[in-house]
């Protein structure tokens, strides 16, 4: 059978603006209601729940227990030292902590909402000028360098607190995404509609969740983030993180040439769309693709149906991280959409003029956005026939 | 082999070995045979032969300080009067270049940990620096020349393959083409002249040649034409690698590839192009043609990089530049016959170049940013990072008494007498380089902080480690210097180099630290000023002069033999094909058809054939 | 011994064609596959009893056959031939295992896949002139089917070019054979090299022509090269391994055997104007590459190209461009039959070998990573990139005739320089970018394209492998083949009358 190279390739919709935004103001879900999407998103958020379980651990391990530590050498062992963990470290038979690294960098460089503007207030100040004049006083190399480099702790601790609010962001998402594969198995959760209501349920319960953040120095307790800065979980961690690991994400070195004269790099950063939602999933496993790391971590700990069905599609194991992708990137729409859905600014059924016109610029707003990124995969497209068997 | 040599030094051909064997055991990494399990091991083990390999290095140092200067050598492939060997020349000189050579691998092996730890290829890229790193240690301790072809041209295949590791990025695929055919070209030049050597001398043994050259019946019979081109094509070779101008742009380009790889590629990789000219150095006696194209070729790198570094707009090419730049003056040394202070210069700037582009990376990490405009005001936050900066920027220039100013001092003295033109090239380029350096401090480290600059933590452990340590080194090299000069020590110049030195220096900070620098200014709005800068910003434009003579002209050939190829001699070959059976439509005769036809040939001739042997026979 | 490598592949070829029931692809396969690997086997038992050290024809063999006519029945081998041998069996049975998607007549295909091979272990072991065109013409048949039954679209057009090609091509041999039997008087077809006593020069030059014109065709060089990219492109991958890997060799052998061997003298006369003639081809050849769109057309020129250093070495006759010939032969047989095996893997997998089409496929789960990898060793090794076989060839070949002719190889190594040029297009722009076979459109669309290639199964590149194994062996330890050939190269450089004339010759001002 000779092989016509156009029947190889396979493109998805690509919905305009004004069709997103319609389907979001009719509480409609953005991904294509079908069993098959609800068994990936289902099955790849219970693998990505076991996997931030363990990056949750490990960022607020790290922000807590290697606070300030030059050499970090073992912050990937949450204190755990032992012969078989080191050997399993050694021979990369663990966790890629790297990835969750990444993203704690995204965000704290990108810094948008109110933990980011909390970390430039007087009152944060404060709190690291007694950190840092207690520590000082028993660390002659931080003795030294904080005179020469007045930033330099500063920003580490700054760059601790984002740590440990993800930690506990992660905390909350992964304990979210158990529950909904729990949820699925029970048939509490039959359609994708069902998974975005159980998300935007999850994310609702969860909003007003304080963020705090202590540190010990020298058997002295600290507060980095204080209750006092009142801090919730939804409106100064959640919606940053989206921001900044959603939408804008960072360039991947493996796509993007960082020349500058080659100029591909927005100078302004609210106009990257690097994020999960605009990410290519072809490349992944690629050089200079880190998410590759997560689809490697999710891969791990892949549930048994969906790899069952991965195995039946295209290349089976072969190609199984890229497919991973493509559910992951679904997955994260379904989030987005919950996360969309319950941050409108009055209810979807209010029939007072001037509310659904603050919906419809909202629900404009976002759409205009997403109308840019990866929607090909939200039709059910590449469930069609031909598709499986290699 | 003599028996009575100690072992390490018997063992000297483990040494690129090890670099080789590293790519080999991280292959099953890289190919994805292992795959629930990450690719790190293929980065430790990678770590553990280089530091084999400094240790072998350094325990061979010890033997040879003792025992002389040794020679060994194995035989590889012998035909007729053709003799090739793999041989060893373990002098001091190419001892230091080999331990300079793995130790600055394992450093950025070491500091690439850090550094692409989100990497998910890191076990290819550890192959590949395993093969980079093999090959240079053989080149540097190569006493051939055929050796010395052999192994360049891997380096030339790892460049390519390292530059291109992010394959899937648009400029990467251009930069890697540009990389390989700018290094090939040159590289097929030096092999003309490798080839004309085996056969003119008839071996390619360094000490062969040597004498070959020297003596009338061998150099000295060569004609002028044949001695002039000989000796362009030996020169060719180092350029390209070297990045000398016309051969620089690759260089440029190559800034896609990995920060790790850079930092190599900017230290040692030119370094070993600069050790195999002056291996070659003896035999450019036969051409005075080619020492005139060095000290030209040399002069217009080391000032027009100078140059071209201060109007890049991209922090790793400002810095990528400067390396053509100081090449150009290892060359100048060179063509004047002054091996020990090309050799210094080379070291110092190797040590200098790679914590400056360790430095680089680092920013590049934190701020995910390249764009001198977009950077400013880390110099308070990142304390490894700016000190890095500082050191090697100090030991890079003639400014404080670190490694170049000793260099610089030591050349401006022998140069002033041979030929004070070049002496005034170095302390100029000594004054634009400090005047770069200024500049891109006070941009990157001063300044306000950018939008891109507000978050900027310090790195990773894993990189400041090695960045840390590597400032401690250049700190020290004066030290490191004066124990591989001990006669006549680094500091035989007079007060008035060492002030003439000093002079330029803080000429160019006076100016470095005078210059404006904001956005508006980085692109002037005055027309002849802005033709300036975006004169050098573009590189002179090389690349289009390149696209518009010879890739056009190359291109344009083929199209011509291929257009003539399907017009002339297919369509003459059709013609005569269907004359000949009778009808073009014949052409198309079924199967059936034209075998019978051609049996039918066949058995004529071979009746035919029968008939005429038996009547000749008979 | 000898007559055991023309009987194995014979007697499998009558195996498989009287072979009881109907013909299953599978079977049939395996068959041909332990048929060829006896052969190798057996190759490699003749290597063994092979003695390096002796330049001249071993292990032969004779029998009276058509004594009135001189045809005998004479085998012989020496370093020359050894080598090709060899090579023949392990590249048919490459080419045997890496036919998969037979359909039709599968009994008939393997057969003649046998038959190609046995004709040409003999064109490669006669020691007679006769015998050596009987079974250079024995080959063509089988090889026409081939291409004509199981090719492409434009098969019947691509047949045809080649039948009437290499036709001409033995008519020309046969020609000459029967001229020389003519001129001299006396039907003695054996290689013994005729000298101006028993021949003139000016009936010497005639006859050379026409071999050279002959095997130029088989080789092929410029201007009778246009057969070879039309019969590749229509030819399938096994048969377009065994036409570049081994019958282009047929070409090379007869120049070396037969126009330097029988004419030495005649040779040296010409031998400036071939060299010409080569530095023409190897750039003809790799310029007219570049402008290539088609992957497996701009192998098929680099043949071309590379046959020119062949040809130049030939003509330098030194001791070190002979040995640099058997080495050019070996290695670019190993290399352009790797090349047209990876480029058959991604016509297979993708139904196109355009370059404007493909891009990106190195892609690590998507794409064809390893066949990838494979690709950018087999360009790097046909560039000569050193520690592969092209380039211990290639500067065998240089250094053997840079003093002779020094501007032709300079110009070679020009030609050397532009194979980096197009074979690294090749890899960059198949390879490398982001992923995708359709021609480059909207780059949005372009970057949101999903494609789904089937896997290469690991069995499909164990071929590949096992060459590109070859090609990096003889890269690093050339030894290893050196060792066979050079005492026949060696010899066959000094044919005293060669060396004689050739001393003169460059007296008189042509070196």
């Amino acid at each position: 059978m000779p092989i016509i190279s156009a029947n190889l390739t396979r493109s998805g919709g690509m919905p305009t603006a004004e069709e997103l935004r319609d389907r979001l103001l009719a509480g409609q879900t953005l991904l294509a209601d079908t069993p098959n999407h609800l068994m990936q998103v289902v099955d790849v958020l219970e693998s990505y729940g076991e996997v931030l379980d363990a990056y949750s651990i490990n960022l607020i391990y790290q922000a807590e227990k290697q606070f300030l530590n030059p050499l970090p050498v073992w912050k990937y062992f949450d204190g755990d030292l032992n012969p078989a963990r080191l050997w399993r470290h050694l021979i990369h038979d663990r966790i890629n902590f790297e990835y969750a690294e990444y993203c704690q960098k995204a965000m704290f460089w990108h810094g948008t909402g109110g933990l980011d503007t909390y970390l430039d207030s007087e009152a944060f100040l404060q709190n690291c000028a007694a950190i840092i004049q207690r520590k000082t006083r028993r660390d002659p190399l931080l003795a030294l360098l904080h005179p020469l480099f007045p930033g330099f702790i500063l920003e580490l601790i700054r760059s601790a607190a984002t740590t440990h609010a993800l930690g506990q962001f992660w905390r909350v998402m992964s304990d979210l995404f158990l529950d909904l594969a729990r949820a699925e198995k029970d048939g509490r959760v039959t359609s994708i509609a069902a998974v975005v209501d159980f998300i935007q349920a999850g994310l609702v319960a969860a909003a007003a969740k304080p963020i705090i953040y202590g540190v010990e120095v020298g058997g002295e307790s600290f507060w980095v983030l204080p209750p006092e800065a009142a801090l919730t979980f939804l409106v100064d961690v959640a919606v940053p993180y989206v921001e900044a690991v959603f939408l804008r994400g960072m360039p991947f070195l493996g796509t993007v040439s960082f020349n500058a004269q080659a100029q591909q790099i927005s100078p302004d950063q609210a106009t990257f769309a690097y994020g999960a939602l605009y990410a290519d999933p072809l490349p992944t496993m690629g050089s200079g693709i880190p998410p590759s790391l997560l689809m490697q971590d999710m891969y791990r700990h892949l549930p048994e149906r969906l790899h069952r069905w991965y195995d039946s599609t295209t290349r089976g194991e072969g190609d199984v991280r890229v497919k991973i992708c493509m559910s992951f990137q679904k997955s994260m729409f379904c989030v987005t959409n919950a996360a969309i859905a319950g941050t409108f600014p009055h209810p979807l059924d209010s029939s007072e003029p001037s509310e659904q016109k603050a919906n419809q610029a909202y629900a404009s707003a976002w759409a205009e956005r997403l109308a840019r990124s990866r929607t090909d995969c939200l039709d059910a497209s590449d469930e069609a026939p031909g598709r499986t068997g290699a | 082999m003599s028996d009575a040599l100690p072992l390490p030094i018997q063992l000297v051909w483990l040494i690129p070995i090890y670099g080789f064997s590293g790519m080999l055991l991280s292959m099953p990494w890289a190919t994805g045979w292992i795959k629930r399990n990450g690719p790190r091991p293929a980065a430790y083990l990678n770590l553990l032969v280089t530091l084999l390999a400094v240790a072998h290095g350094s325990l061979i140092i010890r033997e040879i300080l003792s025992l002389g200067p040794q020679h060994l050598d194995i035989a590889w492939f012998r035909a007729a009067d053709l003799d090739l060997r793999i041989g060893f020349d373990l002098s001091i000189t190419n001892l230091a270049a080999l331990e300079l050579v793995t130790f600055m691998s394992l450093v950025g092996q070491f500091f690439a940990l850090g550094y692409l730890d989100k990497e998910w290829s890191l076990a290819r890229f550890y192959a590949l620096v395993g093969f980079f790193e093999g090959a240079m240690a053989g080149v540097v301790l190569s006493s051939n020349l055929f050796m010395s072809y052999f192994l360049l041209e891997m380096l030339t295949l790892s460049t390519y393959l390292l530059v291109g590791f992010w394959y899937a990025q648009p400029l990467v695929v251009t930069a890697a083409r540009d990389a390989f055919l700018t290094k090939r070209v040159g590289d097929v030049l030096l092999l003309m002249g490798l080839v004309a050597l085996s056969a003119w001398a008839g071996s390619t043994e360094f000490t062969d040649l040597y004498t070959w050259a020297a003596a009338p019946e061998g150099g000295g019979s060569l004609g002028p034409l044949a001695g002039t081109l000989l000796g362009l094509g030996l020169i060719a070779g180092p350029m390209g690698k070297c990045a000398q101008f016309p051969m620089h742009l690759w260089l440029d380009e190559a800034m896609e590839g990995p920060n790790p790889a850079s930092i190599l590629r900017n230290s040692v990789v030119v370094t070993c192009g600069a050790l195999v000219l002056l291996k070659l150095m003896p035999l450019l006696r036969l051409s005075p043609l080619a020492v005139t194209v060095l000290l030209v070729v040399g002069t217009i790198s080391a000032l027009g990089g100078a140059l071209v570094a201060i109007a890049q707009v991209d922090l790793k090419r400002a810095f990528s530049y400067s390396t053509s730049s100081y090449l150009g003056l290892v060359f100048i040394a060179i063509a004047l016959q002054q091996p020990f202070v090309a050799l210094l210069l080379l070291f110092s700037h190797a040590m200098a170049k790679a914590l400056l582009f360790m430095s680089v990376g680092s920013v590049i990490a934190t701020t995910n940013c390249q764009d001198l405009t977009e950077l400013g005001g880390l110099g308070s936050r990142m304390p490894a990072t700016t000190s890095a900066y500082l050191m090697a920027a100090a030991g890079l220039t003639g400014v404080l008494p670190l490694g170049c100013f000793w260099c610089f001092g030591l050349m401006v003295e022998t140069l002033g007498r041979l030929a004070p033109l070049f002496a005034a090239v170095v302390l100029l380029t000594n004054a634009l380089t400090v005047l770069n350096l200024v500049r891109v401090y006070r941009q990157v480290f001063l300044d306000t902080s950018h939008p891109k600059t507000r978050r900027a933590p310090e790195v990773n452990w894993l990189m400041a480690l090695p960045m840390v340590s590597l400032s401690v080194i250049v700190g020290l090299m004066p030290l490191i210097m004066m124990r591989l000069v001990p006669v006549p020590g680094i500091a035989s110049f007079s007060p008035l180099t060492a002030t003439l030195v000093l002079g330029s220096g803080a000429i160019g900070l006076g100016a470095g630290c005078l210059i404006r620098l904001d956005k508006f200014w980085s692109r002037s709005v005055l027309k002849p000023l802005r033709t300036v800068q975006d004169l050098l910003a573009y590189d002179f434009y090389t690349d289009r002069i390149y696209r518009a003579t010879i890739v056009t002209f190359v291109a344009s050939l083929a199209s011509l033999t291929n257009a003539f190829d399907r017009v002339v001699v297919n369509g003459f070959v059709n013609r005569i094909g269907s004359a000949s059976m009778a009808s073009a439509e014949s052409l198309k005769l079924g199967v059936s058809g034209q075998l019978q036809t051609y049996l039918l040939t066949v058995l004529l001739a071979i009746v035919l054939l029968f008939g005429s042997l038996s009547w000749l026979h008979g | 011994m000898l007559s055991l490598l023309l009987l194995i592949p014979l007697l499998g070829a009558f195996l498989l064609l009287f072979w009881p029931g109907q013909p299953v692809p599978g079977r049939m396969r395996n068959v041909a596959i332990a048929v060829l690997v006896a052969q190798l086997l057996w190759s490699l038992r003749v290597m063994l009893a092979f003695d390096i050290h002796d330049g001249g024809m071993q292990l032969r063999e004779s029998l009276q056959w058509v004594d009135s006519i001189g045809l005998d029945y004479r085998l012989g081998i020496d370093g020359l031939s050894l080598p090709l041998v060899l090579m023949n069996g392990a590249l048919t049975l490459v080419s045997a295992v890496c036919t998969r998607d037979i359909s039709q007549r599968p009994r008939i295909y393997f057969a003649l896949l046998l038959l190609i091979s046995g004709a040409v272990n003999g064109a490669f072991l006669a020691e007679n002139l006769l015998l050596f065109f009987l079974f250079y013409e024995l080959e063509l048949i089988p090889l026409w089917l081939l291409i004509s039954v199981w090719g492409g679209a434009e098969r019947a057009y691509a047949a045809t070019k080649f039948l009437i090609f290499t036709a001409v091509s033995g008519m020309l041999i046969l020609g000459a054979f029967l001229g020389l039997a003519l001129f001299t008087g006396s039907v003695d077809f054996s290689l013994t090299p005729i000298m101006s006593e028993r021949l003139a020069m000016g009936s010497q030059l005639l006859l050379l022509g026409a071999l050279l014109v002959g095997f130029g065709i088989k080789i092929p060089l410029v201007p009778f090269h246009t057969w070879l990219p039309d019969a590749h492109t229509q030819a399938s991958t096994p048969v377009s391994v065994l036409l570049a890997g081994v019958l282009l060799k047929l070409g090379t052998y007869g120049l070396l055997r037969f126009c330097l061997g029988l004419f030495p003298e005649a040779w040296a006369l010409v031998a400036p104007w071939l060299a010409i003639w080569a530095a023409v081809s190897v750039l003809y050849g790799s310029l007219a590459a570049i402008a290539q769109r088609d992957m497996k057309r701009m192998v098929a020129y680099s043949s071309v190209g590379h046959m020119g250093y062949i040809l130049l070495a030939a003509a330098a006759a030194t001791p070190v461009s002979l040995l640099g010939a058997v080495f050019q032969m070996v290695s670019h047989g190993l290399i352009s039959a790797l090349l047209f095996l990876l480029v058959g893997i991604v016509y297979r997998k993708t139904g196109t070998r355009d370059l404007e089409v493909l891009r990106g496929l190195l892609n690590p789960e998507r794409g064809l990573p390893f066949t990838g990898a494979l690709m950018i060793l087999g360009v790097m090794a046909s560039a000569g990139l050193p520690g592969m076989a092209g380039f211990i060839s290639e500067f065998l070949v240089f250094r053997g005739s840079i003093a002779a002719y020094p501007v032709a190889t300079l110009l070679c190594m020009v030609g050397s320089g532009l194979t980096a040029v197009y074979f690294l297009l090749l890899v960059n722009r198949a390879f490398f970018g982001r992923m995708a076979i359709t021609p480059p459109s909207d780059p949005q669309r372009d970057a949101r394209l999903d494609i789904e290639l089937a896997p290469v199964a690991s069995r499909e590149t164990v071929p590949a492998m096992a060459l590109a194994l070859g090609v990096i062996a003889i890269g690093l330890v050339p030894l290893s083949l050196g060792r066979l050939s050079e005492s026949s190269s060696t010899a066959m450089a000094q044919l005293p009358a060669l060396v004689h004339v050739i001393a003169q010759a460059s007296q008189g001002g042509l070196g």
